[in-house]
């Protein structure tokens, strides 16, 4: 039934409509990108290809570093996430009173305008007005005010954790409705044949999770990999670029001064890096699950 | 475990309290400390999660003069609301600018679930030649930033005529929400039984009978999910294009809007904290009702992953 | 006070648009009446003024001139008309003899690129030092006598930091553009350039080597972690009483509130220097190319930026004046403190020009940070960065 013919039509007329709206709309664009890597075109009308002189300008910059800081960043900001998302999840599934308030105030960070959430976190991040600092001092664990933007480590950390406050609603409900579709009986017999809490959790609740949160992680590296107006407006890649990720890279010799031709370059060498790593991720990934026997 | 459902029943009418606890299935029930440590779980997350906002609230009560002075004060003692009046007069067109957000966020993911359910529903139930071709490339639109693009997409935008539209904001706001969608639903999608499908077709039923009858209301909780995650998204990134795209300040969404806040010299930071609270307000009402359905919905059928 | 507005008057049907983008949150006070005058007198077109705001004004700006749908005049930095003029986007603006001398000197330099005009000055700010007076008299120094030299200004900081605890001088040092020019105030303080008459790079002077040397001794006198702040910031602290000296432009003066008891001089000038010295900063109105109304666009942006009009409109947005109107001495015999402003407009320097702007800031900035910070050397940082911004003009 599925590889039939008719089966087959069937589908690709479910299909075409979203196919062909993304390739009217984003095909050209992006095909118009790939065709500007390999050009100098920037501010001025005219432009000559270059072949793949763009590229080669790439690897000349200290990028290895860029790009190790980027996995790096990525890595731990996605982690946070699923880590925090899950946790969160479990907790807004128990059945307590007041857990649909509960539910609801877990969304604010990711509805209000990203840039807005940034200069709040920006606010409580500043050395001499900030609510971190200016508690740690009140409490007595700092005795001068502690620009926490202003050194590479922390910026870098304190960049992270706004990216995970951003992201961590997201996961949250979405995990939190895959825990809801798993079948109460599955739990209630596990139960009776007295099972504790740890253990349903352990047992039936991740393996059951693990579609959901594949997905999910998936998704959110891709978005943290590129994640920009974070970093950007917090510390611009700074001090001394330590937190420039390759996004802000590109930013930074590229888009900003309007290099349109290397900026090109630089983006769809992003794409290709995240593309394997993608393939590399869900095929580890579910390599794992078939490993695993139910 | 029915001995103890029925122990539990209760036999005369009791007190509403005791009624409602004893509907409470024992797998459900906590002890004291397990209540406690949930609890207590829930305020660090929640903590975590509003902890600027409660800094974005402080800063909305204070006069714009104050707000720059250390040592830190938790609770400062010139508080007013003052600035969630000023703000309507200082920026006339706040309100529009928070109902054209919503007005386009609402049309983006009515669109996008038009396009993306059937997509969704294609992709986890059915096999085909080049099928992971396509869910790569559809994913491959998100891998590349929205900035490279565009200056290609401004000059398709003008080709079919929607600059300075409620369209500039809309299409291209869709073309970037659908590839997350479509991973996000089929993954939902293929959960659903394959049992239902083929117990339909034995009994004569057509595809798209199956699709309407059977599959979409069981796949109902993962859609309204998605359609919620497009609408914040929606919501909350229409800024690039919109900036670009559009040059009508009738038609600007809140997260441009709010950069009327921005002045030459200073940024009126009470009143941008405010406004940026008066527009998220309304989705967090409507996803409160929305609630609802979504757990009810997700506990009625019995989906085996 | 915060107006947003759109176009106006009823447009017929074949009336020419000249659009026009303004940065801010409003158009300036004395343009509406303005463009009406213009209008009157050029029946069959109509001015269509967008406000954009100041983040990303410039940005939309450059996308639509990029795009081949530019705007047919804009308010840019005009740092960026170097590369507006190289990508062959604007057209040069011709100035008489007689405009060009009504300005006072080297405002029309940061215009200039290859011999001509590019943008018409619309705002102009210089620099000078603010001080915080009571804190001085609590560090035991004269609060009457700001620090005139850059060796004073150690001292004073130092006096400060080590009498009072507080903060003696604000360093910005984050990655921000007005880094590089806190930075360019030393370097036209100690008669310093980075680039000649002849376009030729000369960053890596010994008369910068000492800018670059005596910002790491500023250091430990200054706030906790500069590369956090920007000059913005400095102001807030400045207003919060928690740092001694700062220096900023003529906004400044509105900003800090009456609680502070402050005084403003000239910038301290450096051991090389002949005379005081600043930062002069312009923004520009530019004629974009191929937007139809070109010819248009021109006229009205010399309505705009006549003496007369030119000096209103610096008035009601507190800029320093770009010419020495009759209006400028009364200005000065009103508020006393536009002085410092306008002295050291005759040594000052300009913005530098050059087409990759950002590249040139993103390398100055990088050398301060790695000098502040401790991770480089002066004189290693400035060969470095006088190297990288030869290949951004």
């Amino acid at each position: 039934m599925i590889n039939s013919r008719s089966a087959i039509t069937f589908a690709l007329i479910f299909l075409i409509p979203a196919t062909l709206y993304t390739l009217v709309i984003v095909a050209y664009p992006l095909v118009d990108t790939v065709n500007l890597s390999f050009t100098n075109a920037g501010l001025p009308k005219s432009y000559h290809w270059v072949g793949w002189d763009n590229y080669a300008k790439i690897f000349n910059s200290s990028f290895a570093m860029v790009i190790g800081r980027t996995f790096l960043w990525t890595f731990c900001s996605v982690g946070l996430k699923m880590i925090i998302g899950t946790a969160g999840a479990v907790l807004l599934n128990a059945a307590v009173p007041g857990r649909t308030l509960f539910r609801v105030l877990t969304l604010p960070p990711w509805i209000i305008p990203m840039a807005i959430g940034i200069f709040m976190w920006g606010w409580l991040y500043n050395g001499q007005f900030g609510m971190i600092s200016g508690v740690l001092q009140n409490v007595g664990v700092l005795h001068t005010p502690f620009a926490w933007l202003a050194y590479g480590w922390s910026a870098f950390w304190a960049t992270i954790l706004t990216d995970v406050w951003i992201g961590v609603p997201v996961v949250t409900i979405y995990l939190l409705a895959a825990i809801q579709a798993i079948p109460k009986d599955l739990y209630e017999a596990a139960w009776a044949d007295g099972a504790g809490r740890w253990y349903r959790f352990r047992r039936i609740t991740l393996p059951l999770m693990r579609p959901a949160a594949l997905t999910m992680s998936m998704l959110s590296l891709i978005a943290t990999f590129n994640s920009f107006d974070i970093i950007w407006i917090l510390t611009q890649g700074g001090p001394n670029s330590q937190t420039t990720t390759m996004i802000i890279d590109t930013y930074k010799t590229a888009i900003g001064s309007y290099k349109y031709g290397e900026g090109a370059a630089r983006a769809v060498l992003i794409c290709i890096f995240l593309s394997l790593f993608c393939l590399f991720y869900f095929r580890a990934v579910n390599r794992l699950s078939k490993g695993d026997s139910r | 475990m029915t001995e103890i459902t029925d122990r539990l029943q209760p036999a005369a009418p009791l007190v509403a309290a005791k009624r409602v606890a004893a509907e409470v299935p024992m797998i459900d029930r906590y002890k004291w400390f397990e209540k406690v440590g949930i609890y207590v779980g829930i305020a660090v997350f929640l903590f975590f999660v509003l902890a600027p906002f409660i800094e974005g609230f402080r800063v909305s009560l204070r006069p714009l003069d104050h707000l720059f002075s250390s040592p830190y004060v938790f609770w400062p003692d010139d508080a007013s609301i003052n600035a969630y009046f000023q703000m309507w007069q200082d920026v006339p067109l706040l309100g529009r600018y928070i109902f054209n957000s919503l007005f386009i966020s609402l049309v983006i993911t009515i669109v996008v679930l038009l396009l993306v359910v059937p997509a969704a529903y294609a992709f986890a139930r059915f096999e085909f030649p080049g099928q992971g071709v396509l869910l790569g490339a559809f994913l491959a639109v998100n891998m590349v930033s929205g900035a490279v693009l565009l200056i290609p997409l401004y000059r398709l935008m003008r080709t079919l005529g929607l600059l300075n539209t409620y369209y500039s904001m809309i299409v291209p706001g869709v073309a970037f929400l659908i590839p997350t969608g479509i991973w996000l639903l089929r993954a939902y999608m293929m959960g659903i039984p394959r049992e239902l499908d083929e117990a339909a077709w034995a009994d004569g039923a057509s595809r798209f009978y199956i699709f309407r009858r059977v599959i979409l209301p069981l796949a109902m909780p993962g859609v309204m999910v998605v359609g919620l995650a497009t609408f914040i998204g929606a919501y909350a990134t229409q800024f690039i294009f919109a900036l670009t795209f559009n040059s009508k300040s009738e038609l600007m969404p809140l997260a441009v809007g709010l950069y009327s806040f921005f002045g030459k010299e200073r940024v009126v930071w009470n009143e941008l904290m405010a406004a940026s609270f008066a527009g998220v307000l309304p989705v967090m009402i409507v996803f409160f009702f929305l609630q609802r359905y979504l757990v009810a919905g997700m506990t009625a059928g019995a989906i085996k992953q | 006070m915060v107006a947003l507005l759109g176009s106006t008057a009823i447009a017929f049907a074949d009336d020419k648009p000249v659009s026009m983008i303004q940065c801010g949150d409003a158009i300036a006070e004395t343009y509406p009446a303005l463009i009406t005058q213009w209008e009157a007198k050029n029946p069959g077109y109509k001015v269509n003024v967008e406000i954009v705001g100041w983040d990303q004004c410039q940005d939309k700006v450059t996308t639509l001139a990029a795009a081949g749908t530019p705007v047919a005049l804009a308010y840019v930095g005009s740092r960026t008309l170097k590369q507006f003029a190289d990508s062959d986007l604007i057209i040069p603006i011709t100035f008489t003899d007689a405009e060009k001398a009504a300005y006072y000197p080297h405002i029309l330099d940061t215009v200039t690129y290859n011999g001509q005009q590019w943008g018409i000055p619309t705002a102009f700010s210089t620099k000078a030092v603010f001080w915080n007076k009571d804190l001085f008299t609590k560090a035991g120094l004269d609060p009457n006598k700001p620090p005139t030299t850059w060796d004073e200004l150690y001292a004073d900081a130092k006096a400060i930091k080590d009498k009072t605890g507080i903060a003696g001088y604000g360093l910005p040092a984050k990655t921000m553009d007005n880094t590089m020019h806190q930075f360019l105030h030393f370097v036209y303080t100690n008669n310093g350039t980075v680039t000649d008459a002849s376009g030729k790079v000369t960053l890596d002077s010994p008369e910068n080597l000492a800018a670059l040397e005596f910002y790491k001794k500023l250091v430990p006198v200054s706030e906790d972690g500069p590369s956090a702040y920007d000059q913005d910031d400095m102001i807030k602290i400045f207003s919060d009483g928690k740092v001694g000296i700062i220096e900023g432009g003529p906004w400044v003066r509105n900003q800090v509130p009456k609680t502070i008891n402050w005084g403003v001089a000239a910038l301290p000038v450096g051991p090389s220097a002949k005379g005081a010295g600043t930062l002069l900063i312009t923004d520009s109105t530019a004629v974009f190319k191929g937007s139809g109304v070109e010819a248009q666009a021109l006229d009205l942006a010399k309505l705009l930026t006549n003496p007369e009009n030119q000096f209103a409109y610096e008035k009601t947005h507190g800029l320093t004046p770009v010419r020495p109107v009759a209006g400028v001495a009364d200005l000065i015999k009103e508020d006393p403190t536009w002085k410092p402003f306008l002295d050291g407009i005759a040594f000052g320097g300009p913005e530098p020009l050059f087409k990759d702007y950002k590249g040139l800031q993103n390398s100055m900035i990088t050398m301060v940070q790695s000098v502040v910070t401790g991770q480089a050397e002066p004189k290693d940082a400035l060969t470095k960065a006088a190297g990288d911004i030869a290949q951004y003009e």
